[in-house]
């Protein structure tokens, strides 16, 4: 009771604070029972019957007798119940059982209030957040979770349809980023936006003409990154980054471009102070060859205006600055950590090998790819390239995107939706049978495009406000179309799990035979086919995607135990009793199987050209370092002989919370100073973050990695253990 | 000299990026040392091989064979190779599987190291050099005493031959002071003076920061090794030296 008044004082207050900038919400009241009633904007207000009636009559299509009758029968309630302090959110259960009474189940549902317990925010306001190990603990990342958590309620009760939200709260799918309903996925974008029409966004207050200068270009590039978060939910990605730059850099000297190189990865990796106080998920996309689509396109260069040259001429500035950049990633930070972001993101097409230097530039990234781990290699085979559109997408430059490129301002992409499928659940369904394997397969497939429609309608009725809408930034328009070109929107399918699945069904781990292989190559290509008959049928384009399925491989190997104990026990992995536990990521094999890193590469990439969107394999250092020279060799095989679409190395790092240092390899203790409050680095997913923000799903999978180290002699006994091992 | 047994192989990584710097390599270990270094961190290989599995040859040529694309050479290494008398018959047959050799070695057999290179059966080598050149110090840090004129005699092989080597020290902290290894760096700069058929003006001195997960010597599992960047300061410092 006590707390009750406490709250009535604080909401007097409040209430003072926020009159004239806020309308009342529309809640139920009262005074005339003696009885106080708290509404939701904070103010104590007298009993007033007629509130309920009028909330019935707006929000549902009760009829007003009906809300009468209601309205009566919970005054009485209240009335008989001698409760001295209602509050709205009671009031509105209480009309809601009503409403249930009387099988008015459709007026409920419209009539529901979205919101969190006392205890949840509690807990919120207390605890880290762990479903994204980038959101950092703090007030505006507890603005960020009470926000994202009522908007995925109304994302589920309000934009998908019953069958797709049951479908992602039973865990057959996963809907992500469902607490940023209102905004698309990610975003990929060019350089040349900002520089031929500056900085001019809606509703800011000041507009910015295009730069003259190439630290006003990074500031631009910085400030709309961080507007483009605001209104995506995924990652910002920039296509070219150096070749984009290289006219501003002519008569710079290598200090000043090495200047540039350090703003620009020091404000993309500090920036944490946006939404939530996340970083911006910032991926760089850069090349040491200037890749052929924009060989003739003709340069932007200071003021916006075209410099008379073509990009083929820029060659030499572009690899000055992308040799600068990864100086500054060698470096690491101010302590000498890695940079978690930007992510830079090195294509390499058939032209680099052409391309005078490029053995020494490769040499160069592999030796921070070996020190720090940041570089990705991603493979553009063949004479199209391909554009890194945003978190490790890439898709394949088809004819309209070459069109694009003569004008790269243009060269916008984004995802819609990124929707997950629990794969193994598939196969325990289907109890080892193929034809119903393949049938569960296609009905969930049926689901997630349901899901896709269903997101598009909602984005399509948000961007149709134009300017005066929600989504204005979406909007802008400045070349003729607006921002987000929603014609060009792709729709993500992603799967999670497809080891488990094969192991469930076939009994083999995928990495157990060759067969084990086929079966999932077989399940990929029959996914794919349904894709594209799907984007065919509904004119929109789906693409599978390997999820990065940072919380999702937890979250669904948790209501798989839940709801199919008896299956999913033999195959989730992980430590079931510690709860730290997973299903494989998309495609991957077991992260734990004794494979050396060349199967690895050689046999997940040959899921990689069935998989168009962000098919990556990861090669767990541990604390080793390998020569630059062998990973170059290594990355030029993996090209000329693999179909891998990209590669990562990921070394490990123990930095101390007591002296700051950092080490090699994940230690209890710090080697400097001794001190145990030590935290890991590596990468969770497809980013490096410090593991002491990781969920229990991925501290189980992070035990397993196998680091290509010891484990090859055998001991006699089947078992291994820690006395067999040889090695360093 | 040899014998047509391969010697007994007791460990193999499949992949290597490690061992052979701008190689992708398969690593064989062969049992047994004549050393014992303190800081020996494959002490089981060499005290304790009969709890190992054997693994054969062939098997592993033939599951390297499906890799061929991808690996360069094999790096044969143990305990000692160089003890074992069906070394030059194993190197005879991974040449004739089609992948280049290398050899680590601690040295203490000068006559096999210039067998394996007139014979044209290695294509690198890497050697230890486990302290300065000073048969007190030397005995100290390989647990026996080896004279090191067989060293130095190692050395000057493979300074005469025309195959590629490295010559790795490494660095134990309670075992081996700074100025010891910059010592080891004199020594070594002058034998490459004393050495007219020299090939390479100077030998490559690698140094190697020690592990302290599991050594021979239990007691060594206290000293903390060096920090990378001071491992990188004494290995500047030897290059100059070196240079």
């Amino acid at each position: 009771m006590g707390n009750l008044l406490e709250f009535s004082h604080v909401g007097h207050e409040g209430s003072g604070d926020r009159a004239g900038t806020e309308k009342p919400t529309r809640e139920v009241t009262d005074i005339a029972l003696g009885t106080l009633v708290r509404r939701s904007e904070e103010v104590l207000d007298s009993w007033d019957r007629q509130k309920i009636v009028d909330a019935l009559v707006r929000e549902t299509f009760v009829d007003q007798d009906t809300a009468e009758a209601i309205s009566l029968e919970v005054e009485e309630m209240i009335l008989v119940s001698r409760i001295s302090m209602v509050t709205a959110p009671l009031i509105r259960e209480l009309v809601d059982a009503k409403l249930i009474e009387r099988g008015l189940e459709q007026a409920r549902r419209m009539h529901t209030r979205l919101g969190v317990p006392l205890y949840d925010v509690e807990q919120m306001i207390v605890q880290p957040n762990k479903e994204n190990a980038n959101v950092p603990h703090g007030p505006e990342a507890t603005n960020l979770t009470l926000a994202e958590s009522i908007k995925k309620e109304y994302g589920l009760l309000n934009v998908f349809s019953p069958e797709v939200g049951d479908a992602h709260m039973r865990g057959d799918i996963h809907l992500h980023d469902l607490g940023f309903i209102d905004r698309p996925y990610c975003s990929g974008q060019s350089l040349e936006y900002l520089k031929k029409f500056g900085l001019n966004l809606p509703n800011s207050l000041a507009m910015a003409k295009p730069a003259k200068h190439a630290e006003v270009l990074l500031a631009h590039m910085v400030k709309f990154a961080a507007a483009l978060q605001g209104n995506f939910a995924g990652a910002i990605g920039w296509d070219a980054v150096n070749l984009f730059f290289a006219p501003y850099l002519e008569g710079l000297d290598d200090r000043a471009v090495e200047q540039l190189a350090q703003m620009m990865i020091f404000e993309f990796s500090q920036q944490a102070v946006a939404r939530g106080g996340q970083a911006i998920f910032t991926d760089v996309n850069l090349y040491w060859e200037v890749p052929k689509h924009f060989e003739d396109v003709p340069a932007i260069g200071p003021g916006g205006s075209y410099t008379g040259k073509t990009y083929a001429e820029y060659e030499k500035e572009a690899q000055r600055f992308v040799w600068k950049l990864f100086e500054v990633y060698k470096k690491g930070d101010g302590a000498g950590r890695p940079f978690f972001f930007p992510k830079p993101l090195v294509h390499i097409t058939e032209k680099f090998f052409k391309t005078p230097g490029h053995q020494a530039f490769l040499n160069h990234i592999c030796d921070v790819a070996s020190d720090k781990g940041n570089t990705y290699f991603v493979f553009d085979r063949g004479e199209t390239a391909k554009i890194s559109e945003c978190c490790r997408l890439s898709f394949k430059l088809e004819r309209s995107d070459l069109e694009d490129a003569k004008q790269p301002w243009k060269m916008r992409y984004c995802a819609l939706q990124n929707v997950t499928l629990n794969l193994p659940r598939l196969a325990y369904r289907a109890k080892g049978d193929d034809t119903q394997l393949f049938a569960k397969i296609g009905e969930l497939i049926e689901i997630t495009i349901k899901a896709h429609r269903q997101k598009r309608e909602f984005i399509t009725r948000l961007v149709s406000h134009k300017s005066s809408g929600p989504l204005s930034l979406l909007n802008m328009n400045l070349d003729g179309s607006p921002y987000l070109r929603m014609h060009r929107c792709t729709y993500l399918i992603g799967m999670v799990g497809m080891n488990e699945l094969i192991q469930y069904h076939t009994g083999e781990e995928m990495h157990g035979s060759a067969e084990a292989m086929k079966f999932g190559l077989k399940v990929i290509a029959y996914m794919k086919l349904l894709a594209d008959q799907c984007s065919r049928k509904y004119n929109m384009r789906f693409v599978l995607e390997q999820t990065p399925a940072e919380s999702t491989a937890y979250r669904f190997a948790k209501l798989d135990l839940k709801y199919f104990p008896k299956e999913s026990s033999s195959v989730v992995k992980g430590d079931q009793s510690a709860g730290e536990i997973y299903y494989t990521n998309s495609t991957l094999f077991n992260v734990g199987a004794s494979m050396n890193p060349v199967e690895r590469v050689k046999l997940e990439g040959r899921f990689h050209p069935l998989i168009e969107a962000g098919a990556l394999t990861h090669v767990w250092l541990g604390e080793s370092k390998p020569p630059a020279e062998s990973l170059a060799n290594f990355v030029v095989k993996t090209f000329q002989r693999t179909k891998n679409d990209q590669i990562a190395f990921s070394p490990e790092f123990t930095t101390c919370k007591g002296c700051g240092k950092i080490s090699r390899g994940l230690r209890e203790a710090c080697p400097w100073c001794g001190s145990e409050d030590v935290d890991g680095i590596t990468r969770i997913t497809g980013y490096f973050t410090r593991v002491s923000s990781w969920n229990r799903g991925k501290l189980g999978e992070l035990k397993d990695r196998y680091r290509n180290q010891g484990h090859f002699t055998r001991p006699l006994t089947p078992e291994r253990s820690d006395g067999g091992r040889v090695g360093r | 000299m040899a014998n047509d047994q391969p010697p007994p192989i007791k460990g193999f990584i499949e992949n290597s990026l490690l061992d052979w710097p701008g190689q992708i390599c398969a690593v064989l270990f062969l049992p047994y040392c004549n050393l014992r270094c303190p800081y020996c961190h494959n002490h089981q290989l060499v005290l304790r091989p009969d709890t190992l599995e054997t693994l054969s040859l062939e098997a592993i040529l033939d599951r390297l064979h499906g890799f061929k694309e991808w690996v360069d050479g094999i790096c044969i290494t143990g305990g000692e190779p160089t003890i074992h008398r069906g070394l030059p018959a194993m190197l005879r047959r991974v040449h004739e599987a089609g992948f280049k050799t290398k050899l680590d070695t601690n040295g203490t057999q000068p006559e096999t190291l210039h067998y394996l290179i007139t014979e044209n059966l290695v294509d690198c080598v890497a050697m230890d050099v486990k302290a300065p050149l000073d048969d007190s110090v030397y005995a100290r840090c390989a647990g026996v005493y080896v004279p090191v004129s067989i060293i130095k005699k190692s050395i000057d092989v493979l300074m005469a031959g025309t195959v590629p080597y490295v010559l790795r020290c490494t660095v134990t902290p309670s075992m081996l002071a700074e100025s010891d290894i910059y010592c080891l760096a004199e020594q070594l700069r002058g034998l490459s003076t004393e050495t007219p058929s020299s090939l390479t003006a100077a030998p490559l001195l690698s140094l190697q920061n020690f592990n302290p997960a599991d050594p021979l010597d239990p007691e060594l599992k206290n000293v903390q090794p060096h920090t990378d960047q001071a491992l990188a300061r004494m290995q500047e410092e030897v290059n100059r030296i070196l240079s």
